[in-house]
């Protein structure tokens, strides 16, 4: 290998920082995102397919999902999607005060989804008699994948809460916003198989 | 100082001070280096514990009725034995450990992208080793390092251990894998485009999103395995609704790629060895490189073939069929590469060299047989034998642990500043040859003539060969003694080695063994190929790196 001229004398090389930077991190978490994202489709998968191997969807004995209470819940959480995105940018605007009620406002739709996704279990557990472990393959997909998205969905919102509270503290600049970005991102990122997991379990 | 220029546009040079106290600096280490060695360190102690596990699966195998252990406890000893031998051996010792100990150098990195991150992986790792052996205390699982359902929804509470071990092994590799990927990505040297960098670096950059992607999908079917076990919600338990045959593709959809896991970093490092000892450039670079991407990436789409005999509708079963043999293609490619590098060198037999000479040989023959399994007519005559024993041994310790062996004869120096003695060294790998193939030759006739695996006895027709495969594998074990003698002696007694023992051209060999804490005072910029060797050496512009002075910026700790 031809190796030469170094930084010593100012020539073409650059010292690379020891320290993650932010295009580093940046790049981390995003594909931190992609090996979650297989995490779902490997349960997505496995739902498909034994769906398939069974006869008929849902199985005997089980009611189809109400699919208007979950389209209401899916608006609210598309919502925080948005709120999210204005939050953002308005950070990136300067428009501290703005960003901060944009904040809030996800983490009371977050917040909200949860509550209805609650009250859905609530009514599936108590009123149908549904369980995770005793409704065979029906239960355990739905209460699988759904309970898993429903957790992503909470530490979501612990994460933005401890962003508010970072932000009130004057954790982030201007120049200096990774942890706004990543969330955000991550925020989407649930969006986004929430409308899969919508489609695959109300609508087809 | 040094330094104080800095290139327009670039970056102050940053550097951490080293850190003082031992904790710091040998146990909870952010040094690449050091946490590479650790790696190297824990899988060899966990080869160890499970290459107990293999005698005892030869000595019972010793006679046609067993008799040295139980029936259970023989099915407990070779699934934690596989299991063990691809979890917390050669997955971390190619990946976490030869990976984090190279490949940041030979890009000319100061560390990989996320220190911390490096640590968190490697620290999971012997806490799930340990977790995975101590399945023993509770039952161990039975059914194989595969654990097929409904057999291990059976098996005793060490089973449930087993998924929770093996699913934070599989964290680890993740975190490893999106480490690596960010590295090669974006903290190569300045010049060190991506058709100059080594071949080992190749290696790592296409187990990485590997060791990323396929991971994940193991760690769901674990997951799911552990729940079913535990709470009793059905997803393999036909009787329930489930299906055992959605863990098999669930299964195989990581662990084919994991195979590709276990050998590309292999290939890594034989691509090193051989140009090295040869003294000439490796022929096909580029063909070698695009070939491991191409494996990384259709080994997505083969994973039924392990399945020829769970009944999968025919029209599935020949595209897999077809794309299995399409990737013997590239793997062929290399082979013939790392010949024609060979052919007409001027060819040095060191250790390592041997070693890696022996593993194109040893490799070959795996990826035949390998071959032969694609094909489904000879594999639903050989699935469930000892031809597949035969196979995943010749690529597995034939391919990736010879690899290891190669590595740590070429590394050793950069790792501890000596050279590993040359004669113990040529005697280990003579006698780990020979036992290597008096072990597993045998097996693929026995498999043929339709000897079983996994199981605690044997037709008594088969006493001869069963009896020189234990013979053999015990000569295996010794010669695998006489490295470790030769790795403790080594260590305080062995040959200095200088910077660059083997005269070779990559960037690791051109900074002192050990390197420096901070790896390169300056980072180099790279002009040429890395097989270079009509170069005089040391290069140019890189004298400085051996000198003694400090480095050029030393900022404040925080
Ligand atoms: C040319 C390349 C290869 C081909 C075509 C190939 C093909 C196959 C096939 C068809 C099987 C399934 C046999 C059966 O269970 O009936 C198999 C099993 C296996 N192969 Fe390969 N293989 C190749 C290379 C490798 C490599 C490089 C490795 C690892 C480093 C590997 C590791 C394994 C393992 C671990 C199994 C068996 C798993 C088990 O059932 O326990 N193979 N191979
Ligand atoms: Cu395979």
């Amino acid at each position: 290998m031809s190796v030469a001229a170094i930084g010593a004398d100012g020539h073409d090389g650059v010292d690379q920082l020891y320290v993650e930077t932010r295009e580093l991190r940046l790049q981390g978490f995003l594909l931190f995102l992609v090996s979650d994202c297989v995490l779902f489709s490997s349960f997505i998968f496995a739902y498909l397919y034994l769906r398939n191997s069974g006869q008929g969807w849902p199985p005997p004995g089980i009611q189809r999902l109400d699919v208007g209470f979950a389209a209401w819940n899916s608006v609210v959480l598309f919502g925080s999607g948005a709120t999210m995105h204005y939050a953002l940018e308005n950070f990136k605007h300067g428009n501290f005060i703005r960003y901060m009620w944009f904040l809030l406002a996800t983490i009371v739709l977050g917040a909200g989804f949860l509550g209805g996704q609650a009250y859905e279990y609530n009514h599936l557990i108590f009123g149908e008699h549904v369980t995770w472990w005793g409704s065979g393959i029906f239960g355990a997909s739905f209460f699988t994948l759904t309970g898993m998205h429903g957790m992503h969905v909470f530490f979501g919102v612990c994460y933005l809460t401890v962003l508010v509270l970072q932000s009130a503290a004057g954790v982030y600049t201007k120049g200096k916003y990774f942890g706004i970005t990543a969330g955000t991102l991550y925020w989407h990122f649930v969006d986004v198989i929430w409308v899969v997991l919508f489609s695959i379990f109300y609508l087809i | 100082m040094a330094v104080a220029a800095v290139p327009a546009g670039g970056i102050a040079g940053h550097i951490h001070p080293e850190p003082q106290g031992f904790v710091r600096r040998y146990v909870f280490s952010l040094d690449h280096k050091i946490i590479g060695i650790q790696y190297i360190i824990t899988a060899f102690v966990f080869m160890v514990l499970a290459g107990l596990l293999a005698e005892v699966i030869r000595t019972q195998l010793l006679n046609a009725n067993g008799g040295f252990v139980a029936p259970d406890t023989y099915n407990e000893v070779y699934s934690v034995h596989g299991s063990a031998m691809v979890w917390l051996v050669i997955i971390p010792v190619l990946t976490g450990g030869f990976g984090n100990l190279v490949f940041p150098l030979q890009i000319g990195a100061r560390d990989v992208a996320f220190p911390w991150l490096n640590m968190l992986s490697f620290w999971i790792f012997p806490v799930a080793g340990l977790m995975l052996f101590s399945s023993f205390l509770m039952g161990a699982p039975t059914a194989g390092w595969m654990e097929y359902p409904p057999v291990s929804l059976q098996g005793a509470a060490g089973t449930s251990m087993w998924a929770a071990a093996i699913f934070l092994v599989g964290v680890s590799s993740t975190m490893t894998g999106i480490n690596f990927v960010v590295t090669i990505l974006k903290m190569r040297a300045p010049g060190m485009t991506f058709t100059r960098m080594p071949l080992f670096v190749w290696g790592q950059f296409a187990t990485a999103p590997l060791l990323m992607i396929a991971t994940t999908a193991l760690a769901a079917a674990l997951a799911a395995l552990f729940i079913e076990r535990q709470f009793g919600v059905p997803f393999f338990d036909p009787t329930k609704g489930g299906s055992p045959v959605m863990w098999q593709h669930m299964f195989w959809f990581y662990s084919h790629p994991a195979v590709y896991i276990m050998i590309l970093p292999a290939f890594g490092i034989i691509s090193e060895v051989l140009p090295t000892f040869s003294r000439k450039p490796i022929f096909g670079y580029k063909l070698i490189a695009f070939s491991s991407m191409a494996i990384a990436l259709a080994g997505f789409m083969v994973w039924a073939h392990h399945m020829f005999t769970s009944g999968l509708a025919p029209f599935l079963q020949i595209p897999f069929m077809i794309i299995t043999f399409v990737i013997g293609v590239p793997t062929g490619i290399k082979i013939f590469s790392w010949t024609a590098t060979l052919w007409r060198g001027k060819i040095h037999y060191t250790t390592a060299m041997l070693f890696a000479i022996g593993f194109v040989g040893l490799f070959t023959l795996g990826g035949i047989t390998g071959i032969f399994l694609a094909a489904i007519p000879f594999d639903l005559h050989v699935h469930g034998t000892y031809f597949i024993v035969g196979h995943i041994h010749y690529v597995l310790v034939g391919g990736s642990l010879m690899g290891v062996f190669a590595g740590m004869y070429y590394w050793f120096p950069k790792m501890s500043g000596r050279l590993l003695n040359e004669t113990l060294g040529k005697l280990h790998f003579w006698l780990f040859f020979i036992g290597f193939n008096g072990t597993f030759i045998p097996m693929h006739w026995l498999g043929m003539l339709g000897m079983p695996r996994e199981v605690a006895t044997y037709d008594p027709q088969f006493t001869f060969w069963n009896r020189f495969e234990s013979f053999s594998s015990y000569l295996m074990t010794f010669a695998i003694l006489i490295f470790f003698v030769n790795v403790l002696w080594s260590i305080r007694n062995g040959k200095r080695s200088g910077p660059n023992p083997w005269g070779a051209r990559t960037l690791e060999w051109q900074i002192p063994s050990p390197p420096n804490y901070y790896n390169f005072k300056h980072i180099p910029t790279i002009y040429g190929l890395p097989y270079d060797f009509s170069q005089p050496l040391p290069y140019k512009g890189l004298e400085e790196e051996l000198t003694d002075s400090p480095p050029p910026v030393a900022a404040g700790a925080h």
